[in-house]
């Protein structure tokens, strides 16, 4: 799964640390989802969008396998 | 409140475990090299709790989570590789001991072994997933 994250916090100048107090996780967390190493829950993904200011759909791209 | 609830008792159990720990070394005499070999052992259990807890206290003070959903995933993984590994070494142990060394381990030494192994299955399974992501 690719993420846009990195290029919307690019956007609105936050760094992963900024995101992750945000959305109340800790930075690693950030870091691996950007990665594409850790699979965030519904909940997550959706604080993160909303912090981002967009949708799930637009945030994560979503590949088969 | 309840991640420095959470360290704090951390702190208290680690701190308890290596009084005990001295206790044990400062009564024990001279000891032999496999009874160096469990107390070796919790030390590096102790120092990887603390760790854990020196992270979670760098986390706590930035203002972020101790724990966030990715560590709590983690560490119901690290149990459950800690728990097969419990089970694992409480057959093997005294098996192995009996066809390998032909000495039967005492209740007390499989206990150990047993404590030791998932112990350690644990934190080790706990750090190497916290450290690779997922």
């Amino acid at each position: 799964m690719k993420t846009r994250i990195k290029e919307l916090r690019a956007r609105y100048d936050l760094t992963q640390e900024d995101l992750a107090r945000k959305v109340g996780v800790r930075r690693e967390t950030i870091l691996f989802i950007e990665k594409g190493k850790y699979n965030p829950s519904l909940k997550l993904a959706y604080s993160i969008a909303k912090a981002l200011e967009t949708t799930i759909d637009d945030l994560f791209i979503f590949e088969e396998d | 409140m309840k991640d420095k609830i959470g360290i704090v008792v951390g702190i208290g159990i680690a701190a308890a475990v290596l009084v005990t720990l001295s206790f044990f070394v400062l009564n024990a005499g001279n000891l032999e090299l496999n009874e160096i070999i469990p107390p070796g052992i919790v030390l590096i259990l102790v120092a990887s709790a603390l760790y854990i807890l020196w992270d979670r206290i760098k986390n706590v003070r930035k203002g972020l989570p101790a724990k966030d959903e990715r560590l709590k995933l983690t560490n119901y993984k690290a149990g459950s590789y800690g728990f097969i590994a419990a089970i694992w070494s409480a057959v093997f142990a005294p098996v192995s001991s009996e066809i390998f060394f032909d000495y039967e381990l005492p209740g007390s030494q499989v206990t150990a072994v047993v404590v030791l192994c998932g112990g350690l299955a644990f934190m080790i399974s706990y750090l190497y997933l916290a450290w690779k992501g997922s």
